[in-house]
């Protein structure tokens, strides 16, 4: 009963985006039943548009940049939750959760006053910074958790050992976290790259991929909207795939390597 | 201080850095732009609280203000019901992680993509309309499925699900399955067990859950400006619409903090809500 009822929670859920696929594929203009037959027309159209070519390279660009700045300040945050304690931790746990508390348009305006107070020309830049502001709570709370229960005694052993602070982190703290801090860094790219909400209002001439999106969906609703949706849709799950294998992929070699250098020891 | 707790101040700062510089100050400079005044685009430093006087004096405002009331907290009720279901099936009845997977994949399919989804389904030439008149069924498309309230709550429900789903999820999980097994063991019905049981442990997690959502609907203003009509019209659009078009940044800003104080007194009613209504401990006790 619950089960059945669980399937049709997904499926609902998933519906409306089948529509799109389908309705992608369309041979006719027409959004409607009955489908008269299946073409590619549609996406050669809509990659006819240099502009979305553009709009994707944009999104992918703020994607990393986002990605990058955020793992970097959001795992160096995460840990610190470990060592911090009594009114600073809270302080500092309010301060990192109070960004997904508000809606994004809040975020939006208040980051639009402060780039036009500080006479910030509206760029990539401006919209990478924006991201970060969500990004690094999201990435924060998803790391939070697990880090906050980092068993600390490991760091000192390995330091009672003799190793530098640097070579404690990169052999023990990193190892042990890098899971969690893949996932947190994945989550973030993807976040960035769906972002429109607070993007409308601190971007300049360029255009992210979903700003393209809706400014086309503010104009009609044709197959083309669907085609473009897909390949958004589709661009996300490539490059989520291709970020987890890269990641995981150095994970194991570092993995190996520090298991032959140390064989190599004995 | 020790040196543990120096170190953790050094790995805190550029994170707490940025947040200050790019949340906190903006979110002041936001409120000190609430209290002057533009004239014919140009803003004028001044302290007068001219802009909230004549948001809470225009009655187009407090009807969008009632309107995005009613939009986040019908948004809020349907999403909760029909997660709550799923939370109890996903934490307690499945041991498999795929349901959890899909939910969170389907929140990674663009935001805008799925609004588009609801207006082709919703629209006068949408797939209900177009398939009803095929049956026979109608003569005329139904026009008031698109461009109204119940599009954006529908449209909402289905982009937010994920959130309060995800929520639910990690209240349940803080409930162990013997206190439930317990209630069962001494007599109790499922209604009496969820109200005196479950509902008590979860009570914090199911209010965030219930608001967070709420609060995400009210300030969405890209689902009511490609759904909502005059009835489908939230704060959200109505404070954007000042930052892009007509261009009143002291006003809006005025409506975007009159509005948060709004939502900051309903988070209180609704747990005030919970408690007079003995649904919440005063403590916790578990």
């Amino acid at each position: 009963m619950l089960r059945a009822y669980a399937v049709l929670y997904i499926a609902v859920l998933y519906v409306p985006i089948l529509f799109i696929v389908l309705f992608s594929f369309h041979s006719s203009a027409a959004l409607t039943f009955p489908f008269e037959g299946l073409s590619l027309r549609w996406y050669r159209e809509a990659l006819a548009d240099p502009a979305l070519l553009d709009a994707f390279l944009n999104s992918v660009k703020v994607g990393l940049l986002t990605t990058l700045i955020t793992t970097v300040i959001g795992s160096m945050a995460a840990l610190a939750f470990a060592r911090i304690g009594g009114r600073l931790k809270k302080i500092f746990g309010f301060l990192s959760f109070a960004p997904i508390a508000l809606p994004g348009l809040f975020i939006g305006i208040s980051l639009l006053t402060l780039f036009s107070q500080l006479g910030m020309q509206r760029s990539l830049w401006t919209v990478t910074l924006s991201h970060v502001v969500i990004t690094l709570p999201f990435f924060i709370e998803s790391c939070r958790s697990r880090l906050e229960f980092f068993d600390l005694s490991i760091e000192e052993a390995a330091r009672d050992l003799g190793a530098r602070p640097f070579t404690v982190f990169r052999l023990v703290t990193l190892p042990i976290l890098a899971p969690t801090l893949i996932g947190a860094a994945i989550l973030s790219f993807a976040i960035s790259f769906d972002e429109v909400i607070i993007t409308v209002f601190v971007s300049g001439n360029q255009s992210t991929l979903p700003l393209y999106i809706w400014s086309m969906m503010r104009l009609s609703v044709t197959p083309l909207i669907n085609a473009t949706s897909v390949i958004a849709i589709a661009s996300v799950i490539l490059l989520v795939l291709a970020m987890s294998m890269i990641l995981g992929l150095r994970r194991a070699r570092a993995r190996q390597q520090r298991h032959s250098r140390n064989t190599a020891h004995v | 201080m020790s040196p543990r707790e120096r170190s953790g101040l050094a790995l805190m700062a550029p994170a707490a850095g940025v947040l200050v510089f790019l949340f906190l100050i903006p979110t002041l400079i936001l409120l000190v732009f609430s209290f002057w005044l533009s004239k014919s685009f140009v803003l004028i430093p001044a302290f007068t609280g001219e802009n909230y006087m004549r948001a809470l004096q225009s009655s187009g405002f407090i009807a969008v203000m009632l309107n995005s009331l009613k939009i986040g907290l019908i948004t809020a009720t349907v999403s909760v019901i029909l997660s709550y279901p799923m939370a109890v099936f996903i934490v307690f009845k499945t041991r498999t992680n795929l349901f959890m997977y899909l939910v969170l994949a389907s929140w990674f399919t663009s935001y805008l993509v799925r609004i588009y989804g609801w207006r082709m389904i919703l629209g006068s030439n949408g797939l209900i309309n177009s398939s009803l008149l095929a049956a026979g069924l109608i003569d005329q498309p139904l026009d008031f499925l698109l461009y109204n309230a119940v599009a954006v709550v529908v449209a909402m429900t289905h982009v937010y699900i994920p959130i309060t789903l995800l929520m639910l999820v990690s209240a349940l999980r803080d409930v162990s399955p013997d206190y439930i097994a317990a209630a069962k063991d001494l007599g109790a019905g499922p209604m009496q067990t969820f109200l005196g049981v479950t509902l008590p442990m979860i009570n914090r997690g199911l209010i965030s859950s219930f608001m967070f959502t709420c609060i995400l609907a009210a300030g969405d203003y890209i689902t009511p400006q490609l759904l909502g009509g005059r009835t489908g019209t939230t704060v959200g659009l109505l404070i954007s619409n000042q930052f892009r078009q007509s261009g009143n940044w002291p006003f809006g800003a005025s409506m975007a903090f009159i509005s948060f104080v709004v939502f900051v007194a309903l988070y209180f009613a609704v747990v005030v809500g919970f408690r007079v209504a003995r649904l919440a401990p005063y403590r916790r006790y578990h």
